[in-house]
């Protein structure tokens, strides 16, 4: 049964593989422009965007805007309720448990989030990602040592390297990136590897190679591009994993440390007080999930977008989704 | 496969050599315990007797022999902090830990199959859009503020379980909770997007062209394709379980390996922390292997592959 | 073309994740959670501390984590330091006097037995000190009062005891207060996690990660406890201890903070503890005397202890708070003034030193309540003066390497946050460590203040009383090496069916037999 149904796949598992190829070079002109308008067409995508776009520009420039009124504290000012303009719009969100300010803080906090769960999961991703393609594109030795490492890099403690760094290094947000990255890249080799393994044995690759391409163009230019959905997938969710674990080595008293904030350990700091000033960690709180979803739900958008496979899905009024199945099918 | 599997565990040995050494040299990278463990008003000479007794005055490789040494004899030496073996104490936290990572890992494995292949069928679709949207935000509430939520609404306010120890299985259900909703989220999200394009290959039009059912289809066809990158991640999560569910223990007062880590290691106790990391090194070195076993059986193409190399 | 119009996933397939997963519910349920919940009830008390003892060994019982536990429950002293009035008080000793500069005779009770049935006698009151104090064991209790003086003990009769000092030690009864009785049965070269004593309960039983449990012993000398058993838990978060004294899961919970609105189940007590930042006076810009001086004028104690501490703690202004012998009553505190604190920089910059320095600012994280917003609202009251102030919040180990020498010295100047125990009861143990010029805790000092401080420490009775008091007031005025902040407030919380007022020492050392049920 299985190997049947792998026969009778090979055929058309080719020219959809090349399918990327030909759409780059017609679509190359108005690809932007196409992109953009297909976004525009999906609400939930496009409120997303504006949503990361808000928060990229808060991160940005909010810090410069808010100025001191993060850093001003007033004791007899503390734990002030939100929602309320009664106090100026500073405290419109209320303030925390020295009377600063919660919307300055949110602010200034976003830019320290966002400088550490950025260039850690990208550093995870593209070391994470290439590694693991490369190791499962070649098999044998190289694999099997890659993975050896990432099985040493996985069960070593990432708490002991956070202490390590804290004690060694100052608790620095560079090298909280440096620990949420390295202890990341395996989750990515991983995958990879996996995907890559997989698609090595594959007709198309198999045709690439007859043709005499070298292994790193054939990585490039067939492998890559079918792993990369399932791996900017996975990193749209480490995302959001490398501003929880921020949060929690901030719990754990190992994490970025005070006067720096981040919302990680604004949620941190406030729990404390959940039960008698609950906006100073349902906020940030808040904060972290907001941007995880948008990330999410535009990363999902983005891989259908631009997947040549699935790609009519959005271009096509919902209502005729289903009808269109057949003639797709019928296509190749 | 039982060559491969006694070639895995041979080429296990050594990373985990790798692990432990790294362990041995990180960790007295942070400082001599001894200010810990004394008086604040101990004398140099108490300093110097507690380093000498503790063997920390010995150069770092004349430590790490002396360490090796005594594992070959099963001694893992004592803990600075309880006068313990140090082996005894994790293997006496580490079935907590296991217990509560593997009751997680099964339900959210499970669930999100469902959750999962449900969207998948209708991509875009309000089932797609709901179970992505909660999935998603499950996945990013940090688990210490659901904890300390959790406890507030149902142990104070509704008072229908424990606020947290480990007496009686209602204390579970807090614990569970709060370390299910990650893997769950992710998973959903990564059973969902392979689900969608597992569907949308030539090979399932061509099953359902050939007359075979809905669930057949996505059962046996679309769901054993999709399942590899799945099994990764639930791979990858449940390391993660077994090695961090540090702030759920530390919340809910659970005596699982987790805490007695970040307890040795904010208490220097090295010994203890070496034991601990051996034992979930070599736990998640074993998982590591039933991950890639299970990928062999899943995808008959993997497995010749790797069995020749 | 199927797939919308079937229900996606039919019973069966459901069936089996519910099956597998009860199955692993089920399980694991067993070998865990094999204890059952302690129910409330009059014969159990059940406590919640912070975190599990390490041991229970009798002679680490001054630290925190064991003596709450151990402490005159499970063994008992010879001599005992009443916590309110600080005077010492009998135990296992009935009296006590010097017989010479040097020696002191201590008349035991008799009639005491250890939990084991062997007799409590001289033999053992001998074996104890030898064992905590003369031994090669590294006991912590040797180090924190004892330092390195061994001590010569003979039991002269089944009752009396003799202890011979190196050098004359006025206050050695209260240092003896300090050792837990163990029979000579007690391993003598090697730590006993679950020692025997003479107290109201034995150890019954320790799950290891899990609880202890006390049971009160028939043997005991004294009056019978109230609570025929103790068990105790621990959870590392204050909320958590907190939620489990409302739900009705434990009966006092040690250590909470204000913000854990416990209402009317929390009790307050002096907990003896001071808070203070230590001024480096080795280094720019602190090596001035006015801008100490200006640390001390720039903080509003009365803002943070309202603020922060809902005016529970105290302001300080010195180091021991009342009921400690040397206490100076009559000190008062730094006043709040900004434009004082502020002229006092500039004068010192006028003068060459250097003010733009850095100063760091200390704090070890989660030492105590609120100590994050502490270190914060400092580091913003200082550099309103002026001050170039860094605040490195560090953790316990790498602050401990500030805080005893040798300390760090390329740091730079170093304001640093210590919380300051009192319990020892007598201001020796403070002024020896921080103020003499070569204290394991102290920066710097002068010959003229290390020889007051000598002089305080051989003295007795009120002539000892009335020197602490005037190196207390020495230090505020010639010294400044410290900027008190509060003396603080811990908060117990106790169900209301359980009887117990907490005193200046319930941190240290519960005592579950001063605890009744409540009706």
């Amino acid at each position: 049964m299985k190997s049947s149904l792998t026969e009778g796949t090979a055929p058309e598992t080719l020219p959809a593989a090349l399918e990327p190829q030909n759409e780059k070079k017609d679509g190359k002109q108005d690809g932007k422009l196409s992109l953009f308008r297909l976004l525009l067409k999906d609400r939930f995508a496009t409120v997303s965007a504006l949503i990361l776009v808000f928060i990229g520009l808060t991160a940005l420039v909010g810090p410069a805007l808010m100025g001191d009124l993060a850093t001003k504290q007033n004791l007899l000012f503390a734990n002030k309720a939100p929602f309320t303009l009664a106090h100026g719009w500073e405290y419109f969100l209320g303030s925390d448990s020295l009377g600063r300010s919660m919307l300055a803080r949110l602010v200034v906090a976003s830019r320290t989030t966002l400088s550490v769960a950025l260039p850690a999961v990208a550093v995870a991703l593209v070391v994470g990602s290439l590694w693991g393609v490369w190791a499962g594109y070649h098999r044998g030795w190289r694999e099997n040592v890659s993975m050896r490492i990432a099985d040493v890099i996985m069960s070593f403690p990432s708490l002991l390297l956070a202490v390590v760094v804290l004690y060694v290094f100052s608790p620095s947000a560079a090298n909280i990136v440096l620990i949420l990255a390295l202890t990341r890249i395996p989750i990515y080799l991983r995958t990879a590897r996996a995907e890559s393994a997989e698609l090595q044995s594959r007709t198309f690759v198999d045709a690439a190679r007859t043709f005499g391409a070298k292994p790193n163009a054939i990585i490039a230019r067939h492998v890559i591009p079918v792993v990369l959905p399932t791996l900017l997938t996975l990193a749209t969710l480490e995302f959001c994993y490398v501003m929880l674990a921020e949060s929690s080595l901030s719990f754990l008293g190992i994490g970025i440390q005070p006067p720096d904030v981040s919302w990680g350990l604004m949620v941190s700091q406030g729990r404390q007080y959940l039960q008698t000033a609950w906006w100073l960690s349902i906020f940030p709180g808040v904060a972290i999930v907001v941007t995880t979803i948008a990330a999410n739900v535009l990363a999902a958008w983005l891989r259908i977008a631009t997947d040549p496979a699935q790609r009519w899905r959005l271009a096509l009024p919902r209502k005729r989704l289903i009808a269109r199945i057949p003639a797709k099918e019928a296509q190749p | 496969m039982l060559i491969y599997l006694r070639k895995r565990i041979v080429s296990s040995a050594l990373p985990l050599v790798v692990v432990i050494v790294g362990v041995f040299a990180l960790a007295r990278m942070t400082g001599n315990p001894a200010s810990l463990y004394l008086p604040l008003n101990a004398t140099q000479q108490m300093r110097d007797d507690f380093t000498a007794r503790n063997g920390l005055d010995q150069p770092l490789l004349v430590q790490m022999a002396d360490y090796f040494g005594g594992v070959l004899r099963l001694d893992f030496g004592q803990s600075l902090r309880t006068g313990q073996d140090a082996a005894a104490m994790a293997l006496r936290a580490f079935p907590a830990t296991l217990q509560l990572a593997a009751t997680t890992m099964v339900l959210a494995v499970l669930l999100a199959l469902v959750v999962g292949c449900w969207a998948a069928l209708k991509p875009n679709g309000i089932a797609d859009r709901i179970s992505s949207f909660v999935s998603m935000a499950a996945a990013s509430i940090p688990d210490f503020w659901l904890a300390i939520v959790g406890i507030w609404v149902f142990a104070i306010t509704l008072g229908w379980l424990p606020t947290s120890g480990v007496s009686g299985a209602g204390a579970w259900v807090l614990p569970i909770a709060t370390l299910l909703l990650r893997p769950f989220g992710v998973l959903v999200q990564i059973v969902r997007g392979s689900m969608v394009s597992a569907l949308s290959e030539p090979y399932i039009k061509l099953a359902r062209s050939r007359g075979a059912g809905e669930l057949r289809v996505v059962t046996h066809h679309a769901l054993r394709n999709a399942a590899a990158p799945a099994l990764t991640v639930a791979g990858d999560l449940t390391v993660g379980l077994v090695n961090g569910a540090v702030v759920v223990e530390t919340i809910f007062g659970w005596p699982g390996i987790g805490k007695l880590m970040i307890d040795s290691i904010l208490q220097r106790d090295f010994a203890v922390l070496q034991a601990a990391v051996l034992l979930t090194a070599v736990a998640i070195f074993a998982l590591n292997i039933l991950i890639d076993m299970g990928y062999a059986l899943l995808d008959a193409r993997v497995r010749p592959v790797t069995v020749k190399a | 073309m199927t797939s919308s119009s079937k229900p996606p996933f039919p019973a069966a397939l459901l069936k089996w994740p519910a099956l597998a997963s009860v199955a692993v519910l089920g399980l694991s349920g067993c070998s865990v959670a094999n204890s059952d919940a302690g129910a409330a009830s009059s014969t159990t008390v059940r406590v919640v501390l912070g975190q599990e003892p390490p041991t229970l060994e009798a002679c680490e019982s001054n630290l925190t984590s064991t003596g709450v536990v151990v402490r005159s429950n499970v063994t008992e002293p010879l001599i005992e330091r009443n916590p309110t009035s600080g005077e010492l008080e009998p135990k296992l000793a009935t009296e006590w006097k010097a017989t010479t500069d040097t020696e002191w005779t201590l008349k035991l009770r008799e009639g005491v037995t250890f939990q084991d049935g062997t007799p409590f006698n001289a033999e053992a009151a001998a074996f104890t000190i030898e064992r905590a104090v003369n031994s090669k064991l590294g006991c912590n209790v040797e180090g924190y009062v004892f330092g390195d003086a061994d001590l010569a003990v003979k039991a002269v009769d089944a009752t009396t005891l003799t202890v011979t000092t190196p050098e004359p030690d006025p206050i050695l009864p209260l240092r003896l207060s300090f050792l837990e009785v163990v029979p000579t049965s007690t391993s003598a070269t090697e730590k006993v996690r679950e020692p025997i004593g003479t107290g109201p309960y034995k150890i019954e039983k320790w799950d290891a990660g899990q609880k202890i449990t006390l049971s009160s012993w028939d043997g005991y000398w004294g009056d019978k406890p109230a609570y025929a058993k103790a068990e105790y838990q621990w959870r590392s978060e204050s909320s958590v201890r907190a939620a489990m004294i409302t739900s009705g899961e434990a009966d006092v919970a040690m250590g909470l903070s204000p913000d854990d609105n416990i209402g009317d189940l929390g009790v307050d007590y002096p907990n003896n503890e001071t808070v203070a930042l230590r001024l480096d006076a080795n280094e720019a810009p602190l090596n001035d005397i006015r801008v100490r001086q200006a640390v001390n004028y720039a903080l509003d104690k009365e803002g943070i202890v309202n603020s922060l501490y809902q005016g529970k703690h105290q302001v300080a202004a010195q180091l021991v708070p009342e009921g400690i012998v040397g206490h100076n009553s009559a000190l008062k505190a730094w006043p709040f003034d900004l434009d004082k604190a502020k002229s006092l920089v500039a004068d010192a910059k006028a003068d060459g030193v250097d003010t733009s320095a850095q100063i760091s600012l200390v704090v070890r994280s989660a030492q105590f309540p609120k100590i994050t917003e502490l270190g914060q609202v400092l580091q913003e009251q200082l550099s309103q003066a002026g001050l170039n102030v860094k605040l490195k919040m560090l953790e316990t180990s790498q602050h401990l390497t500030y805080q005893v020498r040798p300390f760090p010295d390329d740091e730079g100047a170093v304001a640093l946050m210590t919380q300051h125990g009192n319990q020892a009861g007598d201001a020796a143990f403070t002024v020896d460590q921080y103020m003499l010029s070569t204290g394991a805790q102290s920066y710097f000092g002068t010959p003229e203040f290390d020889a007051m401080i000598k002089k305080a420490d051989a003295a007795s009775g009120d002539e000892r009383k009335k020197a602490f008091e005037d190196i207390f007031a020495y230090q505020n005025d010639k010294v400044v090496q410290f900027a008190h902040i509060s003396h603080q407030t811990g908060i117990i919380g106790k169900a209301k069916s359980v009887k117990y007022t907490p005193n200046s020492s319930s941190g240290d050392e519960l005592r579950v037999s001063e605890m009744t049920p409540a009706n």
